[in-house]
């Protein structure tokens, strides 16, 4: 499941082209991406609306397939995989946080942070531990039992945020994970994965259009017209890939 | 696979919790199943009450015997030589003897005959039937209540009890007009609730005359020594004459009756169950395409969450078959209360009005539950395969 320390990185997009067509009309979005990112990095990436950052997402996750090229995550050629290997695969490395949260509204926060983990072989015990530990890393313990319609978008976005590292995945993607919500709001969630990529090394891409959200990332993108334009670089020594640990949310959470 | 189970459980559970969201659309898939139901029950209840009035009412020991290759009364023909025959044969028939050693037997005909009921003052058919004087001894359970008995050769008819309230001029003592002739009530009659209440009785030979039916029998009854006797009248019908006559027990053709009629019930009601039933799986298409269009975010974040195709699948499957289901409960438990023991009336085996009740079994709501489950069942199965194929960018794309 690690890929090779070092040699590697964790993320590979190479020479992805990718378009959609409307109608008769086939319009490209990319014509030859390519893209590295490291384990342990923290990338956003901005451009102006339409510029694919959200289709960028989707072939992250295995949502959109690429016309030709290859998306490579860790040991997983995305481009290769089936609907359910990349769903499988999506369960056990992969967490997504919404711009709109998308949290079930029948359900109320444990139930919702719990999903995840329905697809993993884990006792109803063992689930509800895991949920009651994520939960108060994001600052939610004891609103287990309230659902999402009683809750402020920060706090809906934190039941998000909760729900994508119950299953403690490698590879965060969030697509404007503030879009919706107050200065203030926004603040806490960023703090937040700001924490998940500093303490549990949890490797993050952003998308956001907000340059204040962007400088908590160490590194932005620029998307413009299918291709990345510019970069941006804080802490490059940071940047040294490091070692996946799966033990380090229990430590992470510890050390709270 | 158990990971499978808590996918669909989980996906099935959110399903359902979203259900207040389309209430009305699902109350009115719910409910058109329950119609479905309603109507193929009532259908169904009554057939089976038609079967189960007649089913018992018949006796084991009297024996029909119809000639002219029909099994029923109408159209049936018994020749003259076979009646001669058995007057005249003194060994064993199957036959029971009277005290006086004869065979006991009763020629029948059957006339339908119009009468104006009291109510309505509308003319119902009724059906006048010539007996032999054995006639009331060829039935179980027949009993004058009033009077006395038509007597031989004579204009006389006594009247089913039944009849007697319902039409005027049926009081002992009355005189009435039925075809050309006048006639003279002597007696009414009980039957122990049975068809034959609803008949009027005269002497044969009077009847064949009136109506200018010379020498006509339609059937011959007979009281059988016991109900093993059936073969031994069958052998000695066989030998007396060579046209075809066929001898059943009353239990028999009472069954044969009613299998006729209730088939007919359910012949009718079958298609028209069927065609409600296909209106209403269109119905439940849309109910569940609106659904899966609703849950359209949900299902798409469930399935980036990495729950499989098969549970969207069966989790829209079993919303659809859940509705179909209540709605079958619905329909099946209205209709229990609504119609079990209806009292219905219908054309009974002689073109004359009988009355049964709607009957309400656990085979008929099981049929009928039946096909309003497979309403939801077909009409569930297109909106759960879209629900697979839903795109997941959906999820991403915002608030749906
Ligand atoms: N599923 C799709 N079908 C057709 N066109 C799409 C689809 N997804 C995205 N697009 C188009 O691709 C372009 C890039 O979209 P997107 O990646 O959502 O941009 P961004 O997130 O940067 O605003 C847009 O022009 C959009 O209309
Ligand atoms: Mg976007």
């Amino acid at each position: 499941m690690t890929g090779t320390i070092g040699k590697e990185p964790y993320i590979e997009i190479r020479g992805v082209r990718k378009g959609f067509s409307f109608g008769a009309e086939k319009v490209a979005i990319f014509s030859d991406l390519s893209l590295n990112i490291a384990r342990g990095d923290f990338v956003a990436v901005m451009g102006p609306s339409g510029s694919g950052k959200s289709t960028l997402l989707n072939m992250l996750s295995g949502i959109d397939r690429p016309d030709s090229g290859k998306v490579r995550i860790g040991d997983s050629h995305l481009e290769q995989m089936g609907e359910s290997a990349k769903a499988a695969w999506r369960a056990h490395n992969l967490g997504i946080v919404f711009q709109f949260y998308n949290l079930l509204p029948m359900l109320n926060t444990a139930q919702n942070v719990e999903l995840p983990l329905l697809l993993k072989p884990l006792s109803r015990r063992q689930r509800a531990e895991r949920v009651d530990t994520v939960l108060d890393l994001v600052g939610l313990d004891g609103r287990q039992k309230q659902y999402p319609a009683s809750m402020s978008g920060g706090q809906q976005q934190r039941v998000g945020i909760a729900r994508a590292i119950v299953t403690d995945p490698g590879l965060l993607l969030c697509d404007e994970p503030t879009g919706d919500l107050d200065c203030k709001s926004a603040n806490d969630i960023l703090e937040m994965l700001r924490l998940l990529n500093r303490e549990l090394n949890k490797t993050i891409v952003m998308v956001t259009h907000d340059p204040e959200a962007a400088g908590f990332a160490r590194r932005t993108l620029h998307l413009n017209k299918g291709e990345f334009t510019e970069q941006f670089q804080r802490e490059p020594e940071d940047l040294a890939p490091q070692p996946h640990r799966d033990e380090a949310m229990e430590q992470g959470v510890a050390r709270q | 696979m158990f990971s499978q189970l808590k996918q669909t459980a989980a996906m099935t559970g959110a399903n359902l919790g979203s259900l207040p969201r389309r209430a009305w659309i699902a109350t009115s898939m719910v409910l058109s199943v329950a119609l479905v139901v309603a109507v193929l029950t009532g259908f169904l209840s009554m057939a089976k009450g038609f079967e189960k009035t007649l089913a018992g009412a018949g006796s084991a020991s009297v024996a029909i015997v119809l000639g002219g290759g029909t099994n029923q009364e109408i159209g049936s023909d018994i020749p003259a030589d076979l009646i001669r025959n058995l007057r005249a044969n003194r060994g064993e028939t199957g036959i029971a003897r009277d005290s006086a050693g004869a065979a006991i037997v009763s020629r029948e005909i059957l006339v339908p005959i119009d009468v104006k009921r009291l109510a309505d003052g509308v003319d119902q058919t009724l059906a006048l039937r010539g007996m032999d004087q054995a006639g009331p001894a060829v039935r179980d359970g027949v009993a004058l209540s009033q009077g006395r008995l038509f007597a031989p050769g004579s204009r006389e008819i006594v009247v089913g009890a039944r009849l007697a309230g319902e039409f005027a001029g049926f009081g002992v003592g009355d005189r009435i007009r039925l075809g050309s002739v006048d006639w003279t009530v002597v007696g009414q009659f009980s039957a122990g609730g049975s068809a034959f209440e609803s008949e009027i009785w005269a002497d044969i030979e009077a009847v064949q005359s009136a109506f200018d039916r010379q020498g006509q029998v339609q059937t011959l009854r007979a009281r059988l020594e016991s109900p093993s006797s059936l073969p031994p009248l069958r052998a000695t019908l066989a030998s007396a004459v060579k046209t075809p006559v066929a001898a059943l027990s009353e239990a028999e053709f009472y069954a044969s009756q009613s299998a006729r009629t209730s088939s007919l019930i359910r012949l009718f009601g079958w298609p028209i169950a069927l065609l409600m039933a296909i209106g209403a799986t269109a119905g439940a298409l849309n109910t569940m395409m609106s659904s899966v269009s609703d849950r359209t975010v949900e299902i798409a974040t469930l399935r980036t969450l990495g729950f499989g195709r098969l549970a969207a699948f069966t989790a829209t499957w079993i919303e659809a078959v859940l509705l179909s289901l209540v709605g079958a409960a619905i329909g099946a438990a209205v209709s229990w209360l609504v119609f079990n023991g209806w009292q219905a009336s219908t054309l009974g085996a002689n073109n004359t009005r009988m009355a049964f009740q709607l009957t309400v079994t656990g085979s008929v709501m099981l049929q009928a539950g039946l096909l309003g489950l497979a309403i939801g069942v077909v009409g569930g199965t297109l909106p759960a395969f879209v629900a697979t194929r839903l795109p997941l960018s959906a999820a991403l794309a915002g608030r749906g």
